[in-house]
């Protein structure tokens, strides 16, 4: 998977380039408009992630043109200012997702993730297992070591949405907007309580522990370090 | 009369902008007109009670002819004495009486009459009118006033003689003429004067205004304690500088409000920046394992992360009072998006051994509403409860439609609020307990969002609490937006 970040503050691309690398993608970084336009056009590229304010040529322009190019890949947006109506714009411009600085690097990678698997097709998955945790989506059961845990509705989608992400970070935001639907980002501590109260069912019986509190960004689920 | 084009003789609009030149003009204006209705009117009297006491005379000289030329018509003596001396003797109002037989032979005739006045003129102008008194030039231009009548001679009356009278009025017409010279001085004097004095009138009227207006020049945002000084002012401009001075005050809070708001701001975003900034410096300060370098980067990130939400509330709130803010309504369920929160929120409460609960009313509360909005504002309310709830305590969640208003009502059993912090815990950055809020993690800024967002959905949230017994926050707002 190739993307290409068209950011002209250089923290911001290092950081970008240095994450997306490690999270297994391939990343360009062009520091203006202009430079990002033409890499785009010269090269095949699965995901642009696009700075609004940007010299030579802005967001909005690029984005433009490149759709007029007939360039397809999905786009996403960062921007410092976030007003609905620029929200809107990007959309309108075709734009896939949008996202506002500050953001979390984990949430970007997730963001990113799922446009990438907008593209690629989704696979139907009935069953997860990582290491002794087995959990049935269709019957809304989760075994650990062939043991089953009594866990209330919600949290067996906090624990279906940790393991169908396994190995992902996924910040505080994410977690309460899947599970609970709560779509703003204030009072995160709730969710560190709810994640320890499936702790206690789910992690704290068995000795190998699969939930990972990652300090600042989130958790995450997985096997083993 | 020429006075009337005061306004159009005005060289621009500019002058009759001015107030002081309005009043004026419609001060000399009124003035002039009252002066000369004055002047017209006491001129007519003095007009018609001349002429009066004139007809009267006349009226009464025929009557004296007449009754000689009854009672005694061949007393000639009489007749001529009353014809032809009484008339000499007058030194002023000169009368000529002529008297003609039934052929119109004059008989007598007062000296000199003839050389004052056209006769054969008299003769036809009165034919037409008898017995009354007309006005009539004579030949030496003086002003008269002239009757003719039938007089029956001798009892009983056996033939017709006419009467002639002539009064000169010359004498009338000169007072009549002096008056209306006067008349065009008062009213010249009066142009004159009115004005002036209408000016210096209004000039002094104005001039209280006109302090008030430089009062108001030099309040600046420096000195805004400035105010008007509401005495020595007349009733209307009293109540002026009280209204004035009533929006320094308004102002004068709202303005120190947001200096205060900016410097908590800056303090708010201090306290985390130099969080970063110390563990980092200190970190870099020697070489460390990887854990301790661990450890600085999550310690950092969870200020950065803390400092993050604290620019996204500050948004928020400045978004949320600008003009443009834009609502997402849809048709929203209000006791189920309740029963999101308490579900949210389900674990704090557990935790923190309270019960939290939702009281639903019989009817479904339906109405239109930005739901991750509301659902913000409730969660913030249910948050703060469930904090300040001690154990074995209670946290109920409400909604009910009151007509046209939706209620939702968030009520605890918790520690309350002191009934002098109450009147500002919608302010931003306010905390009842500065310390043990920051130490929790709060921002202050809960309930300012938490009002910002009723205030965008045409709504208000009102806040009750009774310390040591629990606090009630009511939000009400309409139920859809066109309403």
């Amino acid at each position: 998977m190739r993307i290409l970040v068209i950011e002209d503050q250089a923290k911001t691309a290092k950081f970008l380039k240095k994450g997306l690398g490690e999270a297994g993608l391939v990343v360009d970084v062009a520091g203006d408009g202009l430079k990002g336009l033409h890499l785009a056009q010269e090269l095949e590229f699965d995901l642009v992630i696009l700075d609004v304010m940007l010299p030579s040529l802005d967001g909005w322009q690029v984005l433009t043109r490149l759709r007029q190019a007939g360039r397809q890949a999905p786009v996403l947006f960062l921007t410092a200012r976030d007003a609905v109506h620029e929200r809107v714009r990007g959309f309108e411009l075709g734009a896939d997702d949008y996202l506002v600085k500050p953001f979390a690097f984990s949430e970007l990678l997730a963001r990113v993730r799922s446009l990438l698997r907008r593209t690629a097709p989704p696979r139907p998955q009935e069953c997860l297992k990582i290491a002794d945790l087995e959990i049935d989506l269709l019957r809304q059961r989760a075994t650990r070591a062939g043991q089953r845990l009594e866990l209330t509705t919600k949290e067996f989608l906090l624990l279906s949405l940790l393991a169908r992400h396994t190995g992902e970070v996924l910040s505080r935001t994410l977690i309460a907007e899947a599970v609970w639907d709560m779509n703003f980002d204030s009072d995160t501590n709730v969710v560190d309580v709810n994640v320890r109260r499936l702790r206690s069912k789910a992690d704290d019986p068995f000795p190998l522990k699969l939930i990972r509190t990652v300090r600042g960004a989130g958790y995450v689920l997985e096997a083993g370090q | 009369m020429s006075w009337k084009p005061a306004s159009s003789v005005v060289p621009g609009s500019r002058l009759w902008g001015t107030l002081a030149f309005r009043l004026t003009a419609w001060f000399a204006l009124a003035g002039l007109f009252l002066v000369f209705c004055a002047t017209a009117s006491l001129y007519l009297v003095l007009l018609t009670e001349l002429e009066r006491s004139t007809d009267l005379f006349l009226t009464d000289k025929l009557h004296v002819l007449r009754t000689l030329l009854r009672e005694r018509p061949n007393d000639w003596d009489a007749l001529r004495e009353e014809v032809e001396l009484e008339s000499a003797a007058r030194r002023y109002e000169h009368f000529y009486i002529r008297l003609l037989d039934e052929r119109n032979t004059p008989l007598l005739t007062t000296p000199g009459m003839a050389e004052q006045l056209d006769l054969a003129h008299f003769a036809s102008r009165t034919q037409s009118r008898p017995e009354r008194a007309i006005p009539m030039w004579g030949r030496h231009g003086q002003a008269f006033r002239v009757t003719s009548a039938a007089a029956p001679v001798g009892s009983p009356p056996t033939q017709t003689d006419t009467i002639q009278i002539a009064i000169d009025v010359s004498h009338g017409e000169e007072l009549l003429a002096h008056y209306r010279l006067w008349f065009w001085c008062v009213l010249l004097g009066t142009f004159a004067i009115f004005p002036l004095a209408g000016y210096q009138i209004a000039r002094r009227g104005i001039r209280p205004v006109e302090e008030v207006a430089a009062t108001a020049r030099r309040i600046s945002s420096n000195n805004l304690r400035e105010r008007i000084l509401p005495e020595g002012y007349p009733f209307e401009l009293a109540s002026l500088a009280g209204t004035f001075n009533d929006m320094l005050d308004r102002l004068e809070e709202s303005f120190n409000r947001i200096s205060r708001f900016s410097a908590d701001i800056a303090h708010d975003l201090r306290t985390p920046v130099n969080n970063i900034r110390g563990e980092a410096e200190v970190a870099l300060a020697r070489a460390r394992t990887i854990d301790e370098y661990r450890d600085t980067l999550e310690s950092c990130l969870e200020e950065a992360v803390r400092l993050s939400e604290l620019i996204g509330n500050l948004l928020f709130l400045a978004r949320a009072e600008s003009p443009l803010a834009h609502l997402n309504r849809e048709r929203v369920d209000v006791a189920e998006l309740l029963g999101g929160v308490r579900e949210y929120y389900e674990g704090s409460a557990a935790d923190g051994g309270i019960s939290l609960s939702t009281t639903a009313g019989a009817e479904p509360v339906i109405a239109e509403l930005d739901r991750t909005l509301v659902q913000r504002a409730v969660g913030n309310l249910v948050s703060n409860a469930v904090a300040h709830t001690p154990p074995g305590g209670s946290v109920v969640l409400a909604a009910k439609a009151k007509g046209a208003t939706i209620c939702i009502e968030v009520s605890d059993t918790g520690v309350g609020i002191p009934p002098e912090a109450l009147p500002r815990v919608f302010d931003r950055f306010f905390r009842v307990d500065a310390s043990r809020s920051q130490a929790s993690g709060g921002t202050g800024l809960g309930l300012a969002i938490v009002q910002g967002i009723m205030l965008l959905h045409g709504g208000n949230a009102e806040i009750a609490s009774r310390p040591g017994q629990g606090t009630r926050v009511t939000l009400r707002m309409p139920v859809s937006g066109s309403g």
